[in-house]
């Protein structure tokens, strides 16, 4: 199983205390794994720096470029918040979500009925086909992390990056999103690494989980990887 | 029409024409960014360069058409070390262009005519060299907007994510911020310096607030723009006012009536939803 990303060591902090030090981890292609640890443990910085979007101050984060058939791997990447979803940004829905599909080709590659297609399937998938044409300011706090999953799916990636994406869902759909992605790991074979505070429930769909537990009074790292309920084997 | 004899006023009609479809298409943009203030930065950066033309005896539109561009580099250079409070960069910025300014424009004597004119806008400060200068920004500016339209918006929504997509958006910032200062040292002529920021932002705070998508948005803030630069270099050749604050002026009227108006309306579609709910009630 291809390594896709690779951590030895890395240490980081946005001032001279260390928020992240000593963290050591690999995920494989095809691994559903969630990463848990308590508020400001530094989840998110862990993602960040995992996507290249933080320099480490110490150690080696190494994220795979490419894929054995030599083409290049695709990442989509759902913040906590995008805070021009508050500003009343003047975009439709499905404007936001056909954005997907940018990465595709060109920047002027006009979209062909296959990208429509596969934007529908992906605002299905969410339960948001029904509100396309709704302004995204309209849009309560769980809906706009629905259209961020749709955005994400419908850029069909190699490597999903999602950082409390069920932050103001209900119950049903949580349930529906850790359903898909287990989904897009099962059949597609992609890749999923997700930040929770909802391990419990998210467990029987887990490969793994990486912890991120207290080094000192500001400073985390040491992840314990735990074997989930769900795991289908990959991790071992 | 009568003034359209005149080749001054046609020029200033065919400057303020393309300045105000450029400069509303960049506002909605810059809006979006959370860099309204970038362009006010930028006309007080352009006035050093306009200041420093003066006193070397270059060209002063060329001149502050130089600096404009520089400082949008340098913005973008300390806007990403203060990533946090990215609005420090346009105060560092915007303080060292005017102190510049300041300095240069007390050592200049007897040309005080020529700075106002800068500062304020004069149509009759719009020479056939300015207008050259329009042309090119507006070739340069439609070209930027058409092929980067998609990157522009993915930006505008979230950098990070745009990072992620796999956008080279540092250097996109750059030409942007490169763009941004074309278009508001170009703009000087027409509006003057301390009412640039006016044409690039009201347009834009008008049209973000009615339209429902984002190319509904930029087609809204062009034509806000054209309305409000033609009507102003109208009414500043009837009244003999100042084009700059004349089209500032009826800019913000636009946007006072346009927020009026878009209460008015949701005012009474909420009072017809609760009357049609209330008859629905009543029946059932």
């Amino acid at each position: 199983m291809m390594v896709l990303l690779k951590m030895d060591n890395v240490e980081f902090g946005y001032s001279e205390i260390p928020c992240l030090q000593d963290v050591s981890l690999q995920i494989s292609a095809g691994e559903f794994v969630a990463v848990t640890g308590p508020n400001g443990s530094s989840k998110s910085t862990l993602l960040k720096l995992a996507l290249g979007l933080l320099r480490p101050k110490s150690g080696e984060v190494k994220l795979q470029s490419g894929k054995p058939d030599g083409t290049k791997l695709k990442v989509s990447y759902v913040p906590q918040h995008i805070a021009a979803f508050n500003s009343g940004f003047p975009s439709r829905v499905h404007e936001f979500v056909r954005s997907g599909r940018y990465k595709e080709g060109s920047w002027l590659r006009r979209l062909t009925p296959k990208d429509h297609g596969i934007v529908e399937q992906a605002l299905r998938d969410v339960g948001m086909w029904e509100m396309r044409g709704r302004r995204i300011g309209e849009l309560s706090g769980g809906q706009k992390q629905r259209i961020c999953m749709a955005r994400a799916l419908a850029s069909e990636p190699d490597l999903f990056v999602l950082d409390e994406p069920t932050a103001g869902m209900d119950q049903q759909s949580r349930n529906a999103l850790y359903a898909q992605m287990r989904r897009q790991v099962t059949q597609y074979n992609r890749t999923v690494i997700m930040v929770t505070h909802e391990q419990q429930e998210l467990d029987s769909f887990l490969d793994r989980t990486i912890e991120l537990t207290r080094k000192e009074e500001d400073t985390w790292g040491c992840c314990t990887t735990t074997l989930c309920s769900g795991h289908f084997g990959l991790a071992e | 029409m009568g003034m359209l004899h005149y080749d001054f006023m046609q020029r200033a009609f065919w400057a303020g024409g393309i300045i105000a479809v450029l400069a509303s298409t960049l506002g909605v943009y810059l809006m979006l960014r959370r860099q309204a203030l970038i362009a006010d930065m930028l006309s007080h950066v352009s006035l050093a360069g306009v200041a420093a033309g003066t006193y070397l005896h270059i060209n002063p539109s060329l001149a502050g058409f130089v600096v404009a561009i520089l400082g949008a580099i340098a913005v973008e250079y300390v806007r990403r070390s203060y990533r946090t409070f990215s609005e420090v960069s346009v105060a560092i910025i915007m303080v060292c262009g005017l102190s510049t300014a300041v300095v240069l424009m007390s050592l200049i004597k007897g040309t005080s005519k020529s700075l106002s004119s800068y500062l304020f806008g004069s149509v009759v400060a719009v020479n056939t060299s300015d207008l050259r200068i329009m042309i090119l920004v507006a070739a340069a500016g439609a070209l930027f907007f058409f092929f980067l339209r998609r990157p522009l918006y993915q930006i505008s929504f979230d950098e990070e994510t745009a990072q992620t997509d796999g956008l080279p958006v540092k250097s996109i910032s750059l030409l942007f911020s490169v763009m941004t200062g074309m278009i508001v040292s170009a703009a000087m002529p027409i509006v003057g310096v301390l009412l640039v920021s006016a044409l690039v932002i009201l347009p834009a705070a008008i049209a973000v607030r009615i339209a429902y998508s984002f190319n509904a948005a930029i087609l809204i803030a062009c034509a806000v723009g054209l309305a409000g630069v033609f009507s102003g270099l109208t009414a500043s050749y009837r009244l003999n006012t100042p084009p700059g604050g004349t089209i500032a002026l009826i800019l913000l009227v636009f946007l006072v009536s346009g927020v009026l108006l878009q209460k008015a309306i949701l005012r009474v579609y909420r009072n017809r939803v609760k009357h049609e709910s209330s008859i629905r009630n009543y029946y059932t």
